[in-house]
């Protein structure tokens, strides 16, 4: 079987970081879940896959049911694109209102600290 | 029967401030001669000397956000603030002048009445004093909010509003920045709270129309997407 250089670039690109997500899901490291895990495989392990078996497309486009192999693969990349940017918005998301929150805790510590000081000074003067 | 006051009720009015020095004196100044309120300015992490100037007022609760996180999350620190303080009603109002602190007592009465939870302050757009741009962008906020939230109101942007005790202490958004108008709409909605719409004055002065964070066209796309969002999460 002869390869081409591309596909060596490729498998070598993917084979990276394949074994960096798995490295990084096995200890257990901040933040990587099983679903980007799979979400990791399955892009990269994809990748692989064409590149290694190019006609691994036909049989996508018969499994989708677009004729055409090509448009087969950009439909799902589109997809793939779609899902991973509604992640991304949605942990900014996720994040912005954590910020807001740790904002807001901050601004009414200082309105605690003077309600208690307040409170002293009645003590005091009773 | 007992009839209840404004006297006897704890109002407080809530003002969100990014950048206000040049007015927020004034603004101070017109609400304290307007009525007995308690006041909570909440500055959204103005880079001027706004919060300063605010906190050498005796008598005002002045709140600072760190960093700036928009107009929602700021007045949602005030109503935390009035809420953990004891409000029985709490108004809102935009800190650049805009609102007729006399206006207040009508926003309120309904309340006090027990007439509603929610009074929504309606800028009147048939008086000539709300700029044609403003009225297109109001009404196309108003047919969104209707679209994603299912209530119709003739003001859904208007900042200068009244809750209840109980409105005060079950509205709760996650929105931020200018969306959080339209949110409250959704809250009123889904937790079947009753509200009135009440007209209320508004001066459109230079100052005002002239600041850049305010709702400007941009800004109003950025709510919209904000809202279509919001909707799809």
């Amino acid at each position: 079987m002869k390869f081409h250089f591309y596909q060596i670039v490729i498998v070598g690109i993917s084979s990276i970081m394949l074994f960096q997500g798995i490295k990084e899901f096995v200890k257990r490291e901040a933040g990587q879940t099983f679903v980007k895990l799979m979400v990791r495989l399955i892009v990269w392990g994809g990748m692989v896959l064409v590149a290694i078996y190019p006609d691994f497309t036909r049989l996508m486009a018969n499994i989708i049911g677009i004729e055409d192999n090509i448009n087969a693969i950009i439909m799902t990349g589109f997809l793939f694109v779609f899902v991973l940017i509604f992640k991304l918005l949605s942990a900014i998301e996720k994040i912005e209102q954590n910020v807001s929150e740790l904002t807001r805790k901050e601004a009414m510590s200082e309105l605690y600290d003077k309600i208690k000081s307040k409170a002293e000074e009645i003590g005091d003067k009773e | 029967m007992k009839r209840t006051t404004m006297r006897q009720k704890k109002i407080f009015v809530i003002i969100p401030v990014l950048n206000e020095s040049e007015v927020i004196q004034s603004v101070i100044d017109e609400l304290c001669s307007a009525g007995q309120y308690s006041i909570i300015v909440v500055d959204d992490g103005s880079s001027d000397n706004t919060y300063q100037l605010v906190d050498s007022n005796i008598g005002i609760t002045a709140l600072r956000h760190k960093i700036n996180r928009g107009k929602g999350a700021t007045l949602k620190t005030g109503i935390v603030a009035a809420n953990l303080l004891g409000a029985d009603i709490v108004v809102t109002m935009d800190g650049d002048g805009q609102h007729d602190p006399m206006d207040i007592s009508a926003l309120v009465e309904p309340i006090i009445k027990g007439e509603c939870d929610v009074v929504l302050g309606s800028r009147c757009s048939d008086t000539g004093e709300m700029p044609g741009i403003k009225i297109i962008a109001n009404k196309i906020g108003n047919f969104v909010t209707w679209l994603f939230y299912g209530t119709l109101v003739s003001d859904s942007q208007s900042g200068f509003r009244a809750y209840s005790h109980f409105a005060a202490h079950i509205i709760d958004t996650k929105a931020d920045k200018y969306e959080y108008d339209s949110k409250v709409i959704r809250e009123i909605n889904n937790n079947r709270l009753k509200f009135k719409e009440v007209p209320v004055k508004v001066r459109y002065t230079e100052y005002s129309m002239g600041k850049i964070q305010k709702q400007g066209f941009v800004n109003g796309i950025k709510t919209l997407i904000r809202m279509i969002w919001g909707a799809l999460l």
